[in-house]
Order: structure tokens, then C-alpha cells, then sequence
């Protein structure tokens, strides 16, 4: 009952929702970095809100299934084949036992960049700290190597119909992205000059990030509130570096941290910023906390999510 | 000083103090215990730190106003109640020779201290642990003899060999796995303290104590310290 990684390409780590409960003593929230993409997978399947994937970033990545199964491929269209044809993504697959699945290139410009595959049951690694989750900065688990085989639980086959999503929920990737920023912690400590900057530019995905944060380059925010007592650092908060450039801070974070804040972006605009590559514009635009919940407490209900 | 912000959709930062002191980490310490305790049913995870304490919350069980009125209400009726028993000192044996401490010779030189001299302020007092973070079991620890204040390197390292001890301005810290770092390392534990060891989870919690103790090569060696 397991896939086995004959190539896992540029990075492929197991996740799942998070770790949570143990951030008092540094470990960090982990976790899947589309979670638009994986809370459809584990639908799809009938899975368990929890259930770990595996989140594939730019691809170049063949896997074989040592036994039958039931998979889901969402997020980034990195070009997916099986036995040389594609493979539809956000729909139920049954794959053959031997069947192989590979994805050679980094898939089309815009087509999104992480993929997230989902097998009936979840994978089942062994979860340290209470989740599947992988945190290399952490070194909490580590990414899929060649030659590993990942486990998965049988196949209970019955005649299923294959389930795809509704045409109309699925994403584009391509669509001009727009950040909600909620305005949080020292907020109120920038200018309206300073805030002026980051709300009226158009901002570029800088190279260097990754799932601990996302940077962002853009006319640099001049005198930027010194460092401070490092405090907790919350989700999607967006530090402002000394050289006046925003970063983003993702699942992987640390728990604490020294710049100013100057506010939170909606988890639901980090999943979009989840697919987008390098060199991709995106701009800031305030939203209150109370929409900003309204809007995630929808999404909750909508899959069941605690 | 109590003051709660908002730290994003479903998350509030209470800050207790606009200042780090002993008496400050005494104060969050027990207000983490107390919120986690009162507040199981809501609160996801807390992050306590110097002055302030983090902490996200279920939006299916409560919302922003009523929180944050429940934790003013629990804050300002709550006595705090320090562990005065509290006795136990986690004990850190410690190395300080240059070939496992990248920055010592030039620590030293740098503070015109000698290497007993600074064994000697390092390890003669008990440090609280002031906050974690940056890794898990990543304790900040202070604060450090004025004599042994340092600014941190100008361009961090990009790999700190896991056990490094170091000085962070007023901080003294263990790197407990290999990682970036701008700490000026001393020296270095033959412990494992990362989480390979998952018991190490609960090895340092805000407002513990902790000591450092010089040890030589040999009992370095058969702790299973690395050169």
C-alpha cells in the first residue's frame, strides 16, 4: 500500500493542516501552503479535513503506485502525466497498480507552482508532534527522497463515480492578485506617508522566498520603525525590514520575531499567494477584521474545517 | 499595562510591559498557564515572549470582542502566583575551547577577556529563559553579565553546528540543531537537545532556570560531543 518516489524533483514534503500546541516552545505552525488546494483534494476524496498530502513545488517529479488507488491532484498545473496522458486536475483518479505519474516540466507560466496530491486515506507518515507536517527549516521530517516509498491505506474498491469540482471553484492563478491586508499589531506606529507607500504600489515577488515568508520588492518604505522586543508573530503578519521591503511570514516562520509589523494578510490571499511565482506584481489593500473573519469563517463551514 | 491588539484573523497580541525584566517573565509565564488553562476550549496555540503573549483562537468557538473582554477580565482578577518551589536548574554542560566555538578567540580578544575570566561570568549565574523561539527549544536566556555584552556578527553564519553556545547582546543561548545564525559562539554542549530526542519538548518553558557548567575534552567526549 505505497507510492514509490522514483524522482521527487524540486522539493516534495508531506502536510497536512498544522501543528498547533506547541508554539510555546518555538515549534512553528507548519503546514500546507494552498490551503484553497488541499481542503479540495481531501474533499474530493472523502478524506478527513487533516489528512496529510503531498505538496510538489514546480514539479519534474515521477512517481510510481505499488498498488491501486484513488488519488486527487488540485493547485499548481504542473503538467502531470500518466502513461503519457494528462492527467485532469481538481477530479478522482483510479490509478493501476505500476501506474506511473510524472510531471517533466515546471508546467505553463501562471499555471501555479505547488501542486498538491491527495490519496484516499491521507498518507501516513509518522506524525511527530501531534502532524504529518515537514519543516526543513526546523528539520521536522525531511523532503521525499528518490527511491522512498510513502504509505497509504488500502483500497477499499467499490464502484465509485469519479467527483470533479465545479467548473466555476477553480482557481485562475493568473488573475492579478490582491492581498487584504488586515491592520494589526504596529499598525498604527507608520506614517500615512509610510502606509501610503505599501498600500498604493504594486509590489514584486522577490526570489528569495520560500515557506517561511514571502518576500516583496518595491519602492524601499523610508525610516522604517527601528527593531523591537521580538514578540509572537501570527500568520500572513507582513514584517517591514530595516531597508524598508515587506516580508510576508508563512507556515514555516519562526514563533517569534523582531521587525514591525505592519499588518496581517487574510489566510484565504495566502493560498492564491501560494501559486505565485517569482516576479509576479501583487498589491496590498486594507480590509477590517471583521470582514476578514466573516470571510474565513465561511470557508471553515464550507469544508468543514474546526 | 495591559493592551490587546489584534495580530491577525484569528489571532490578538496582549502586551503586559513595555520593558523586559525578571518580574515581567514571572507575569507571562503564569498568564500563558493561566489563558491555556481558561481559555482550552478556544485557544489554538500561545506564543509568550518577552513583554507580550500571542495567542490564536477558534473563530467557531468566539469572537474578538468577547475574548479579548474574558482574558482583561481573567488578567485583572488574577493574583500572580509564582512557583516558589521552583528549585530545579536545567544543567548545561558546556565546552569552551576554540576548536568547537568558532567565535572565542575572537571573542576574547574583542572583550580583552581571558578564557577563565569568561568561564567563570558565564557560568556563575542562573539565567531565565526569557523567551523561545527562532527553532523549537530555542531558548533565549538572559540576561548575561554586562562584562560579556556583544553585538551579533555583522553577516550571521550560514550553518551553526548544533550545541553551539552563544552571546547575543544581554543573551546567552544553545543552538539545539545546526542552523543560520549571528550568535558569537563560546562554546558547546555534548547535549542533544533537538527534538530527535522528542522528550526535549518540554526542556526549556518561559521563566525556567538554567546554568551553564565548564566541562573538559574528556567528559565533553563521553557525553558524545563532536570535534
Amino acid at each position: 500500500m505505497s507510492f514509490r518516489i522514483i524522482k521527487p524533483g524540486f522539493l516534495a514534503t508531506v502536510q497536512d493542516t498544522g501543528r498547533y500546541g506547541y508554539a510555546d516552545r518555538g515549534v512553528s505552525q507548519s503546514g500546507v501552503a494552498d490551503e484553497h488546494a488541499y481542503h479540495w483534494a481531501n474533499r474530493l476524496l472523502d478524506n478527513h479535513v487533516n489528512d496529510a498530502v503531498v505538496e510538489v513545488t514546480i514539479g519534474n517529479c515521477e512517481w510510481q503506485a505499488l498498488d491501486d488507488m484513488e488519488i486527487v491532484i488540485t493547485g499548481a498545473d504542473l503538467g502531470f502525466t500518466i502513461e503519457g496522458k494528462a492527467i485532469p486536475l481538481w477530479q478522482t483518479l483510479l490509478i493501476k497498480q505500476d501506474q506511473v505519474i510524472r510531471c517533466d516540466s515546471a508546467g505553463q507560466q501562471g499555471s501555479g507552482i505547488r501542486a498538491v496530491i491527495a490519496v484516499k486515506g491521507g498518507f501516513q507518515t509518522e506524525p511527530q508532534f501531534g502532524s504529518r507536517a515537514v519543516n526543513l527549516r526546523e528539520q521536522m521530517g525531511q523532503a521525499l527522497q528518490a527511491g522512498e516509498s510513502i504509505m497509504t491505506l488500502p483500497l477499499t474498491i467499490e464502484a465509485r463515480t469519479r467527483r470533479a469540482i465545479p467548473y466555476y471553484y477553480k482557481p485562475d492563478y493568473q488573475e492579478p492578485l490582491i492581498l487584504r491586508l488586515i491592520p494589526s499589531y504596529q499598525y498604527e506606529l507608520f506614517t500615512q506617508e509610510q502606509k501610503g507607500t505599501v498600500l498604493g504600489q504594486q509590489y514584486v515577488i522577490n526570489s528569495a522566498s520560500d515557506r517561511t515568508g514571502c518576500r516583496l520588492h518595491g519602492q524601499a518604505v523610508q525610516d522604517v520603525p527601528s527593531k523591537m522586543v521580538s514578540e509572537g508573530i501570527a500568520y500572513g503578519s507582513v514584517e517591514m525590514t530595516t531597508d524598508g521591503q515587506p516580508i510576508i511570514l508563512l507556515k514555516d516562520r519562526p514563533t517569534i520575531g523582531g521587525y514591525p509589523k505592519i499588518g496581517t494578510v487574510l489566510s484565504l490571499d495566502l493560498a492564491k499567494l501560494a501559486q505565485r511565482q517569482a516576479g509576479t506584481q501583487i498589491k496590498f489593500e486594507l480590509i477590517t477584521l471583521e470582514q476578514a473573519q466573516q470571510q474565513r469563517r465561511q470557508f471553515n463551514t464550507f469544508f468543514g474545517i474546526r | 499595562m495591559l493592551e490587546i491588539k489584534i495580530a491577525g484573523e484569528n489571532a490578538i497580541i496582549i502586551y503586559l510591559s513595555e520593558q523586559v525584566s525578571e518580574h515581567t517573565i514571572d507575569d507571562i509565564a503564569f498568564f500563558t498557564a493561566l489563558l491555556k488553562q481558561e481559555l482550552a476550549n478556544v485557544i489554538i496555540d500561545v506564543v509568550p515572549s518577552y513583554t507580550s503573549l500571542m495567542l490564536s483562537y477558534r473563530l467557531d468557538k468566539i469572537d474578538h470582542d468577547t475574548l479579548c473582554h474574558q482574558i482583561r477580565k481573567l488578567i485583572e482578577t488574577n493574583t500572580i502566583m509564582i512557583k516558589m518551589n521552583q528549585t530545579e536548574v536545567v544543567d548545561i554542560p558546556v565546552l569552551y575551547d576554540s576548536d568547537v566555538a568558532l567565535d572565542l578567540a575572537g571573542y576574547l580578544h574583542e572583550k580583552s577577556l581571558n578564557l577563565d575570566t569568561l568561564i567563570q561570568l558565564h557560568t556563575e549565574r542562573d539565567y531565565r529563559v526569557h523567551a523561545v523561539g527562532f527553532s523549537p527549544a530555542f531558548a533565549y536566556l538572559g540576561t548575561v553579565e554586562p562584562r560579556l555584552v556583544t553585538a551579533r556578527l555583522s553577516t550571521p553564519r550560514i550553518q551553526v553546528p548544533a550545541g553551539s553556545v552563544g552571546i547575543a547582546d544581554n543573551q546567552t543561548a544553545v543552538y539545539p540543531i545546526a542552523s543560520s545564525g549571528g550568535w558569537k559562539i563560546i562554546g558547546r554542549t555534548p547535549l542533544d537537545l533537538s527534538l530527535t530526542n522528542p522528550d526535549n519538548i518540554n526542556l526549556f518553558k518561559l521563566g525556567d532556570k538554567v546554568r551553564f557548567r565548564s566541562i573538559e575534552l574528556a567528559e565533553y567526549l563521553a557525553l558524545g560531543g563532536q570535534i
